[in-house]
């Protein structure tokens, strides 16, 4: 950035003649441009849907950079959306204003000592910061209002800081800094195969079955848990066993594609976990495979994609994480994920800056970053190439585009027909399984509800049922009903999301408005409860924080009859629009096989006629106790997609209704579970003050412990491996629905015409910061 | 010489407004040297047509305050409120004053790819393009150029449109400018011949193609509704308005031809897809909603009787055009040339027949 770019568009303002006119258009006409970066869009949503109506301040959100004059940088600027963010500031003519929304927009928020994040004030220069994590919408909107005022020559510092004294706790000690409460195991023992024993007798019959099949090709089978089984096999093996499996035993689809770097015993170890979608019995088991290898610099592996089509993307994540070349897999020869000269940084010898719980000047309080150096590099040359030998089109959608959202498209056009689409994800990769690695496992329980706050109960939930799964922890009956209702209220809220977004991206704004005004809704009562608008962390190991009250299971009933209502009209205008039919129907189908094939997840996969819903396959929580049925459809189509989801959201409203029927008849009580506190009894009714004392030292027992749930947009798997003496995890995997479905709209899209792209994008729900994580 | 100026000041004041209300007024200032004549110059009719209604003046009025109407209105029926806090008495009335001015006081930028000189020249030559059909639009019985060709000049201005949006997409050399401009040659030519037709089946049954003639015949929607419904699909598809918002379609093409526009530039552009369907819902007034007759005739304002209602009627016929969008998404390129080529085209020649029909059968 250079020196003059600060004050350059003041200074225009501040000229000529005219220069009040000037400040007083400017400051009435600040026409945002739509440049979504990260999760805090969401909230920039909300601020400018008919809640808030960011509207009425004159701004008015505009698709196309050269058109707006005002850049809301929402949050997170990873190091390949720097050179977008740099590209986007550009090419607005000035005068030009730059806020930054959301802490990681400042100094990298929850996810400061990322290695992918960059800071925007490097970049651009930015007027006006809001914190927040995310931000409310009330927020922006003040920042907006600060941008006036900086515009009319109100420049005043709005926040001051200033140095307290702590009170003294009366013993006249100087009180000493805390040490960080992580403990790292110096030789961690990682075993992913240690036997457990449970209850579950089709497990045996499975292994001895498995060992039938496998013949000599295996070095051990164990159950790791109940409906998981760890089949450990030699490196030249795992093609022979995998081919038996997928052909043999009908276990179709690729659940997640992990590798976990072993430095002290030189070896990396490459796990692949499998599953059913085609046998109703082997649905909930999930069997992982897994081998070691040599650790070298870039050591060679072949590829299973060919076996199973869905390990694609995963495979091509890992050979960024963790430079491991899969040989066969088509996209070995550039990165996916993150930017083109990042190291392999999933490495255990990459090291992330250490937090240090006290400000303490000599540590800097962000980590350095350098600047990417492409800043200027659109596609990939041989893209751009073949395109031209074989008479094709090539149009570059986003990541700055009305209709692309964190992504990019590469689309190969023939005429007005797609011919191939290939994606660039990573816009928002904010490296959280690499975070997480560094800190306790209570503290990864926000980290990794920003992976999707759209849908953060779901987030929370699947990731407390790893920690619950391997303490063996039994959550309280009530805490099981509020959870339910909670994740419930969650992907109603997520689907309301992808509606909205959907209407948008059919060019329907009033759609987008009708079911923003619900969501606002359901936000209203996750703030009753939580506190929080979208970032609530309130599902904690072994319960919930606190109990909920009465009048907010009221509030939440009453919610349900209104949703009802509003339903209706949001059905009118948008769901049965003629245009709407005419757009969706038919277009980008995905055939049962197709969708088994590349491992589509969630509603997505049941639209194709697939019946697996993960709260009927292995029911958590309280869904055994309620009246609901799955909605599967045969249609595959984009109308099938979206109406499987609308059907399944009328599910979930009754599921709601249920729950808060049965909640109210249920006496107040403990909502965390004994096992879990200890010696804190007292706070069984609210967590608040007791929370590092009981979660503090939180040891996961030896092994690898996986757990799937349904969340909004499918099945959220969070794997972690621990080596039973550390408090902080040594590998976690999170395979978000997104990710999984990515493949789907890639697959979908081929052969459909140009527009149709942006209805298959928006019936798929796909939300980047859950797939880059 | 004098002789020529007795000739001329007798044509002005032998066509002049007639203005009951105005007439004291008038006579006043018609004493004063030079005003008086400047004052009877304004109210030449032609020249009134052109400078006051449904000119220039009208023109800019609707271009400042009708795009607040439209936000105003979508705000609504969307559940928001729409500009206010520029002036919240006046519940932001003025806040495309100060867009434009934000548009004029913005950089320009030209981009390297562009092609400079058409680049620069189409944005201004569409902008006069977009006001040439004005000279034969009538405000009741007001109107630049009096003809009995009028409602063909008009058509055939009309037309010239799409040509300069194919020409600043062409200018803009950017990839979704090229897809933009070649979806609107698409949809030009879809709704081009329905939407000329129809004007052609209103021609016939009124016999006549001389705007000021049809004011007294019953109000074309009700004689031909068909050809009044394929007008108005028309108009929708010739102004890119939802749902036929193709060409411009945001979420796919970046807003297609104009993608690469900044500052006033752009603000011309954007003003000129109003002053088109300005025209167009003039058009519709005067074809199918009798132009200036209106149920209220109040004496005093005599001939601005006229000009009121057709201002009145267009309005509405705006606000329903502009009100589509947050009725109906998108429609894809295909399925609006399929609807051009096929359903329009044949609802165009339906109401052409029915237009014979009612002529032949001697209803009118």
């Amino acid at each position: 950035m250079e020196k003059d770019e600060i004050n350059r568009n003041m200074h225009i303002l501040k000229t000529g003649v005219l220069s009040p006119a000037k400040r007083w258009s400017s400051k009435w006409s600040l026409w945002p441009c739509h440049f979504v970066t990260s999760c805090c869009g969401v909230e920039l949503a909300h601020a400018f849907a008919c809640g808030f109506d960011g509207e009425r301040l004159g701004t008015l959100n505009m698709g196309i950079s050269r058109q707006a004059n005002f850049i809301i940088v929402e949050g997170t600027i990873t190091r390949k959306m720097a050179r977008a963010l740099r590209i986007v500031w550009e090419q607005m003519p000035d005068p030009k204003f730059v806020n930054v929304i959301g802490a990681c927009g400042q100094r990298g928020g929850i996810f400061w000592n990322s290695y992918n994040i960059t800071r925007p004030s490097e970049i651009v220069p930015v007027d006006f910061f809001i914190p927040g994590c995310p931000i409310t919408p009330e927020s922006l909107l003040r920042g907006v209002r600060a941008v006036q005022d900086k515009i009319d020559g109100k420049d005043e510092t709005t926040i001051k800081f200033k140095k307290v004294a702590l009170p003294s706790d009366g013993t006249g000690q100087e009180s000493t800094v805390p040490t960080s409460p992580k403990r790292f195991a110096p030789t961690p023992l990682v075993k992913l195969d240690i036997p457990r024993d449970v209850d579950w007798a089709f497990g045996s019959t499975m292994v001895g079955n498995l060992k039938s099949q496998l013949g000599g090709l295996y070095k051990s089978i164990t159950i790791t848990d109940k409906n998981r089984i760890a089949i450990k096999t030699a490196p030249e093996d795992l093609v022979d066993v995998a081919r038996k499996l997928s052909g043999n035993m009908g276990l179709d689809h690729v659940k997640s594609v992990n590798v976990i770097d072993v430095p002290h015993e030189r070896k990396f170890i490459l796990e692949y976990m499998v599953s059913s979608y085609s046998s109703s019995e082997l649905m909930p088991v999930i069997i992982s495979i897994f081998t070691e290898i040599g650790r070298e610099a870039e050591p060679e592996f072949p590829s299973l994609t060919p076996l199973w089509e869905s390990a694609d993307y995963s495979e091509r994540e890992m050979h960024d994480f963790f430079g491991i070349k899969y040989e066969g897999n088509s996209g070995m020869n550039a990165k996916f994920l993150l930017a083109p000269e990042t190291q392999t940084p999933l490495r255990k010898d990459f090291k992330l800056a250490e937090e240090s719980y006290v400000y303490d000047e000599s540590v800097p309080l962000n980590p350095e970053i350098e600047l990417t150096s492409d800043l200027k590099m659109p596609a990939p040359e041989e893209l751009y190439d073949e395109a031209e030998a074989s008479d094709e089109f090539m149009i570059l959608v986003g990541p700055h585009h009305t209709g692309s959202g964190h992504l990019r498209w590469i689309l190969r056009v023939k005429g007005d027909r797609i011919v191939d689409v290939t994606p660039d994800p990573g816009y928002v990769h904010r490296s959280m399984e690499k975070i997480a690695e560094n800190r306790l496992y209570i503290q990864n329980i926000p980290l990794y509800e920003r992976a999707n706050i759209s849908d953060p109960f779901c987030m929370n939930l699947g990731y407390v049922h790893v920690i619950e799964k391997a303490l063996e922890i039994e959550v309280p009956e009530r805490a099981k009903y509020i959870r339910t209702m909670l994740a419930e209220l969650s992907r109603i809220g997520a689907f309301f999301y992808d509606s909205g977004i959907f209407a948008l991206f059919t060019g329907h704004s009033t759609g987008f408005m009708y079911v923003w005004a619900i969501r606002e809704m359901i936000l209203e009562a996750t703030v009753r409860m939580t506190g929080s608008r979208c970032t609530p962390s309130f599902i904690i190991p072994g319960g919930i924080r606190r109990d909920v009250s009465k009048d907010v299971l009221d509030m939440i009933s009453n919610f349900v009859s209104a949703v009802n209502k509003r339903l209706k009209k949001f059905e009118d205008i948008f769901i049965y629009n003629p245009v709407f039919i005419a757009r969706t129907k038919g277009v980008g189908v995905l055939t049962k096989q197709e969708a088994i094939k590349y491992g589509l997840v969630g509603p997505f996969l049941r639209a194709s006629g697939v019946d697996y819903d993960i709260r009927k396959v292995e029911p958590y929580e309280a869904y055994d106790k309620f009246n609901w049925e799955v909605t599967t459809g045969d249609a595959g189509d984009c109308l099938g997609r979206y109406m499987g989801r609308y059907e399944e959201i009328k599910q979930s409203l009754s599921i709601l209704k249920q729950a808060v029927d049965a909640l109210k008849k249920m006496p107040r009580g403990d909502v965390i579970s004994e096992a879990v506190l200890g010696d804190y009894k007292a706070a069984s009714e609210d967590i608040k003050g007791h929370f590092y004392h009981a979660y503090g030292n939180l040891v996961l027992p030896k092994g690898e412990w996986t757990s799937v749930v349904e969340s909004a947009r499918g099945t959220l798997l969070h794997s972690i491996i621990s080596d039973g003496d550390s408090n902080v995890p040594y590998r976690s995997r999170i395979v978000t629905p997104c990710w999984m479905n990515l493949r789907g709209i890639v697959e979908a899209s081929k052969g459909e015409r140009v527009a149709d792209f942006w209805t298959i994008y928006g019936s798929f729900g796909y939300f980047p910061p859950e797939a880059d994580r | 010489m004098e002789q020529v100026i007795n000739e001329l000041l007798e044509t002005i004041m032998s066509n002049q407004l007639n203005v009951p209300v105005l007439q004291p007024i008038l006579d006043s200032v018609s004493q004063l040297p030079m005003v008086g004549l400047i004052v009877s110059f304004i109210l030449w009719k032609p020249v009134f047509a052109l400078l006051i209604c449904p000119g220039l003046s009208t023109v800019g009025i609707l271009l400042l305050f009708f795009p607040w109407i439209e936000r105003k209105l979508c705000a609504r029926i969307q559940w928001r409120v729409g500009p206010r806090e520029i002036v919240p008495w006046l519940g932001g009335l003025i806040q495309l004053i100060a867009d434009t001015l934000r548009f004029l006081f913005q950089e320009v930028i030209v981009h390297r790819d562009a092609h400079r000189p058409y680049f620069l020249q189409f944005p201004f030559l569409s902008f006069l393009a977009a006001l040439l059909p004005l000279l034969f639009l009538n405000a009741g019985n007001v109107m630049a150029i009096e003809t009995p060709y009028a409602i063909q000049a008009l058509l055939a201005l009309v037309c010239l449109f799409p040509f300069f949006i194919l020409g600043l997409g062409w200018a803009s050399n950017s990839r979704f400018a090229f897809i933009g401009t070649v979806r609107e040659a698409f949809m030009y030519f879809a709704y081009e011949v329905s939407f000329i037709i129809a004007v052609l089946a209103m021609i016939i049954l009124f016999g006549t193609s001389n705007p000021m003639l049809m004011a007294d015949k019953p109000w074309g929607i009700i004689l031909n509704p068909i050809a009044a419904f394929t007008f108005f699909v028309g108009a929708a598809m010739a102004t890119s308005r939802m749902p036929f918002e193709i060409p411009e379609a945001d979420q796919e093409v970046a807003a297609g031809p104009h993608v690469e526009y900044s500052g006033i530039a752009f603000g011309l552009i954007y003003v000129m897809c109003y002053e088109k369907a300005y025209i167009l819902a003039g058009l519709m007034t005067v074809l199918f909603l009798g132009g200036g007759s209106g149920p209220v005739i109040i004496a005093g304002l005599g001939e601005l009787n006229g000009v009121m209602w057709f201002l009145i009627k267009t309005v509405i016929v705006l606000t329903t055009l502009f009100v589509l969008r947050t009725i109906y998404p998108r429609y894809r390129l295909d399925q609006g040339l399929n609807i051009g080529w096929g359903v329009m085209i044949s609802l165009s020649l339906i109401a052409l027949a029915l237009s014979i029909v009612l002529v032949q059968g001697g209803v009118i």
